[in-house]
């Protein structure tokens, strides 16, 4: 009986989440000019998400971060990855 | 072309002559004001007072003359015909004489006004480029392909939005031919004899 309970409420947790990942695209680019500052070097990595909504229709969302940002972002989905080893 | 007041509007009207053509010519001034600025209700109370009647009665009057003047000023009528418009409502001459002259005297600003309120597409307001060199991806290590960044501001009704898009080398290239050979058909002689007819 205790097991039945608990899948119960995994699937009503399914049914409110708002957005299921569908893709996550990225790549590594390096500015090296632009229209306020001709020379540039100035990595940085750009993100394409592919986000399903509950009615199955898909919206992109693309985003940059700057190199520092972005190991802050990795250390973010480290530290994640940590806690489900634990669960 | 004469205009066609309703029977509302001319009732709303004939408040007019009930005041002196000193306060008409302040209702017009105030009209053209609410026009610029938009209404203040806190002047028709004052007015209201000191000609002892009802805010109301002024509200209708004002609104009643700038109806008037936007409707003359919209399609630009004549002197003579906004003149013949006018009799209708049996006014004194020199009353008639007052109204025409508001309307001269105010065409060109309330015609300017007006031009504000057609709807508006997105304008350009500005432009920001980045030249980029993607170097990896997801799917492909070990590469060099150049990129160009482009953020488009642009202006709608005041507010302001941005788009961001992104492109190759190549294809901006192709759009820069695209616009520059739309600039070149305003030179084409078909361009040139429309816009000489139209002024």
């Amino acid at each position: 009986m205790g097991e039945g309970k608990y899948m119960e409420q995994d699937s009503e947790c399914r049914n409110k989440i708002k957005g299921q990942l569908v893709d996550f695209q990225w790549k590594l680019g390096m500015a090296v000019s632009s229209d306020s500052c001709r020379s540039l070097r100035y990595p940085y990595v750009a993100v394409m998400l592919k986000v399903a909504d509950h009615s199955g229709q898909v919206k992109s969302k693309s985003f940059e971060m700057t190199v520092p940002q972005f190991q802050n972002f990795y250390r973010q989905f480290k530290e994640i990855a940590a806690v489900i080893e634990t669960v | 072309m004469l205009l066609d007041l309703s029977e509302e509007h001319k009732e709303h009207l004939a408040f007019l002559p009930r005041v002196d053509n000193a306060v008409v010519a302040e209702f017009g001034r105030i009209a053209v004001e609410f026009l610029r600025r938009g209404a203040n209700p806190k002047i028709y109370e004052g007015a209201a007072r000191k000609l002892s009647v009802s805010s109301d009665t002024v509200q209708r009057g004002v609104e009643g003359l700038t109806y008037l003047l936007t409707e003359s000023s919209k399609l630009m009528i004549s002197e003579l015909d906004f003149q013949d418009s006018v009799f209708v409502l049996g006014f004194s001459e020199e009353l008639n004489r007052l109204l025409l002259q508001l309307y001269l005297d105010n065409r060109k600003e309330i015609r300017t006004i007006l031009s504000e309120l057609a709807p508006d597409l997105p304008s350009y307001h500005s432009l920001e480029w980045r030249l980029d060199v993607q170097l990896a991806s997801r799917s492909l290590r070990q590469q060099i392909k150049p990129a160009v960044t482009i953020k488009l501001h642009l202006n709608q009704n005041g507010d302001h939005t941005t788009q961001v898009l992104q492109t190759d080398p190549a294809t901006l290239l192709h759009l820069v031919r695209q616009l520059e050979q739309a600039l070149e058909e305003m030179k084409t002689s078909h361009c040139r004899r429309v816009v000489r007819n139209i002024k």
